[in-house]
């Protein structure tokens, strides 16, 4: 009886580095907690901010004095970054990274808001909202990456599923028929990235962005030509529905937010769900990350890598062209052209600041809508930090991600490499 | 081998697709000699225009500007009116420079983020007439500027805005920071000043200081999406009037008020909100109207009759000669008080009387 001992294989000893990430995120974060200490601290009015629990001035709030909380937030953000330099509490790294930036955040917003109100329940609902065709888009990026395509065309894919979404419901006068052509829209842009990017062998970021032009073309002209000759007839869909969850709606805060919202909403939040037990969960994800990572080794395996890719890519654009319903039949009632304005490229961004996870992916969707929701705040109540800053403040984070402060960030080995059977 | 077919089959779907757009670029040439069988033949006046990224149904200024060409051509037969749309900034000098080949009589760029491209091309040709609307271009004798002075109709709305609202706030926003869309907003706050200071009220504007000007941007004149949140921002800030300047940015507002129940109300710009976005027109209380087809109009006819278009002093809308106006209340009319109608038709005799004197530096120069 010989068993091979498993056990003993070597292990690479990995060198003992001091400055190893957590203790430069630590810096980092520590240094951020003294600049809020000092400098928002230092400019904070003395006067209450109040953190209002409604879409109003009304109701129940949180006050705190605005330099003392900028303070307190400031030396609790520089005591996180401290514990994390000081390399105490290993395990829980991320959790105090995640308390340093809040605070940070904290303490920043204590600062704006003193002397004026902030309505909690409108920031939440607000990020939510501008969040939510972002969570859709990233999550079809990271079904078509993981498996080696890379899907530049989110853009179109959302003009098209808002265009398909608003025409068809109008037409149908139901809101369920939009949101399922919207989805067909999005299959429709996919099948063609799939066909030239699989198949034809295309470069795939620039197939992507042919694609963005041509959605762009086909639905600017059919509104010209259809929707604004006769508005009533192709271009006022219905509305989708809110659902309220009994019970978890009274919730403050969350309530209204997460369980008084769109149907799109939960429809955004399964996705992701679904999407990442998938991934990590079955044997279909399995062989979705075998064929992004080592399409040959999979194929020597017998896994179908061509099938697959197509499968994945237009499930995405199903995912996708559901966010674009979001523009007509949540957003607005009404279909306008190149109404999409970018989000697929934010979309994009925030499926490569996530890591190319959904979760990740939704955690950047969330943070890219908030930033964009607390821009819009700060001007409204005429703020000192011009509101051109906070509105790059997307960009600048997924500068940082793509930098790899905030930890590897790789994408898998064989996206946007066609596979060629040898 | 494969890469290799694959890159052929885009290459011909490339080639391809650039012939169509050439093909669609490239119309008949207009005929300058065309005598349309009448018997008054006056030679055909060909009128190009360009449209800024807004593109040709933007429901404001570019819609407007069509408007106008399409008035003069009514009118006038011998007008062949065309319009191509720019989708990029990059796309203005092309597209001008397209038209200038084409022997256009009457270019008309329109916007004033064209300002700086028609300058260019006018300069390359100084014999072409050109028009721009919402901008002047300063020594170029070939380019006749039409410019409002909004400031003027934009306070009478601030004035309103401040009368009606029931909150004692009262917002707005803007597309991109540019003088043609700020010079509303200085209006809009300066009519709110003037109401609190003839009322001794203390009606707040949200969105928009005049002083240090900054405010609430959208950075889009297409993103409805982001006008709807930003509306929910102001709302949520105590307005119950709001005034976008963003073009179809702006219906994110009018979706906003159409939602709640008549507590918010919509001030529209450039063209009356009840013909421009009429599934909306139960949430316009007004809209501030720069009368750019009527600008347009006069131009192109005056063009074709051969009269001169004098790059100085140009033309420039006022509540005078009706370039800039209130428009109707429309549904709002039983819900405004007949008091404060009064109190605004009195404002804007002032106004034009020079009794009351309205400022803004984005304003254009006179």
């Amino acid at each position: 009886m010989t068993t091979a001992t498993v056990d003993e294989a070597p292990v690479a000893v990995v060198p003992d580095r001091f400055w190893d990430r957590h203790r430069r995120l630590g810096a980092a974060v520590a240094a951020l907690g003294l600049l809020a200490a000092v400098l928002f601290g230092g400019l904070a009015p003395a006067e209450p901010a109040r953190f209002t629990l409604s879409e109003n001035a009304e109701g129940a709030a949180w006050e705190i004095d605005g330099r003392f909380g900028a303070i307190l937030f400031g030396v609790l953000a520089l005591a996180a970054g401290a514990a994390l330099l000081a390399g105490v509490a290993r395990r829980f790294s991320t959790l105090l990274l995640a308390a340093g930036i809040g605070c940070f955040v904290l303490s920043f917003l204590c600062w704006q808001v003193a002397g004026a109100f902030m309505p909690l329940v409108d920031t939440a609902s607000g990020s939510l909202a501008l969040a939510l065709p972002l969570i859709l888009g990233a999550t079809a990026g990271v079904l078509g990456e993981r498996s080696g395509v890379v899907n530049v065309a989110i853009e179109g894919q959302f003009l098209m599923g808002a265009f398909f979404a608003a025409m068809v419901g109008t037409l149908a006068t139901s809101v369920w028929a939009g949101l399922l052509s919207a989805a067909v829209g999005g299959v429709i842009i996919a099948g063609m990235l799939a066909v030239l990017a699989i198949r034809f062998l295309v470069d795939q970021v620039v197939v992507g962005i042919v694609l963005n032009l041509f959605a762009a073309g086909v639905t600017g002209f059919l509104y010209e030509r259809l929707m604004q000759q006769d508005q009533q007839t192709y271009n006022q869909p219905p509305r989708l529905p809110t659902w309220r969850i009994p019970g978890l709606a009274d919730i403050p805060v969350i309530g209204p937010v997460l369980f008084d919202a769109s149907a799109l909403v939960y429809i955004a939040l399964a996705a992701v769900v679904i999407v990442h037990v998938a991934l990590l969960r079955t044997r279909w994800g399995l062989r979705t990350r075998a064929v992004g990572e080592h399409p040959t080794a999979a194929d020597t395996v017998g896994i179908r890598v061509r099938g697959l890719r197509y499968t994945n890519v237009l499930i995405g654009g199903l995912v996708a062209g559901l966010g674009g319903a979001f523009f007509t039949l949540v957003a607005t009632g009404s279909f306008t052209k190149n109404m999409t304005s970018g989000a697929g490229f934010i979309a994009l961004a925030a499926l490569i600041f996530g890591r190319w996870t959904p979760f990740g992916a939704l955690g950047a969707a969330l943070f890219f809508g908030f930033a964009q929701k607390l821009a819009t705040y700060l001007s409204a109540i005429g703020s000192s930090v011009p509101s051109e800053f906070l509105n790059m403040l997307p960009y600048l984070a997924t500068l940082v991600a793509v930098a790899g402060l905030v930890g590897r960030v790789r994408a898998p080995a064989a996206d946007g490499k066609p596979y060629v059977k040898a | 081998m494969r890469p290799v077919r694959g890159k052929r089959i885009f290459a011909a779907l490339a080639a391809g697709g650039l012939t169509l757009a050439a093909a669609a670029c490239g119309e008949a040439p207009a005929e300058n000699t065309g005598s349309n069988g009448g018997a008054s033949a006056a030679p055909t006046y060909s009128a190009c225009m360009v449209t800024d990224v807004g593109g040709i149904d933007d429901r404001s200024f570019n819609a407007s500007a069509w408007a106008g060409l399409q008035a003069a051509k009514a009118a006038a037969p011998n007008i062949d009116a065309k319009n191509t749309s720019s989708t990029a900034e990059a796309d203005y000098e092309p597209n001008l420079r397209a038209y200038v080949t084409q022997k256009c009589n009457f270019i008309l760029a329109v916007g004033g983020l064209m300002g700086t491209a028609t300058g260019k091309i006018a300069k390359e040709s100084p014999d072409q007439q050109f028009a721009i609307v919402d901008a002047a271009v300063p020594d170029a004798s070939n380019v006749f500027p039409m410019q409002f002075a909004t400031e003027q109709a934009a306070f009478l709305a601030g004035y309103l805005a401040a009368g009606y609202s029931k909150t004692g706030k009262v917002g707005t926003f803007g597309g991109l920071k540019i003088p043609p869309v700020t010079v509303f907003m200085d209006g809009f706050a300066d009519g709110v000043a003037h109401f609190n200071k003839v009322k001794s009220k203390n009606v707040q504007v949200v969105g928009w200081n005049k002083q240090a000007q900054n405010g609430t941007f959208a950075e889009s004149f297409t993103a409805q999406d982001k006008g709807k949140s930003i509306t929910d921002t102001l709302v949520a800030q105590g307005a119950d009037v709001i005034m976008p300047v963003a073009g179809g940015t702006g219906l994110g507002a009018a979706d906003v008020a159409k939602g709640s129940a008549g507590k918010v109300a919509v001030i529209w710009v450039d063209t009356d909100g009840c013909k421009s976005a009429e599934q909306y027109c139960d949430t316009f209380l007004t809209t501030v109207v720069k009368n750019i087809t009527g600008a347009v109009e006069e131009a192109a006819t005056k063009g074709a009759k051969g009269e001169p278009l004098t790059a100085t002093p140009g033309y420039l809308g006022t509540l005078e000669n009706e370039g800039v106006s209130l428009a109707p209340y429309n549904q709002f009319d039983s819900k405004v008080d007949p008091a404060l109608k009064a109190e605004v038709d009195k404002l804007k005799a002032d106004v034009i009387a020079g009794t009351v004197t309205v400022t803004s530096a984005n304003s254009p120069k006179k």
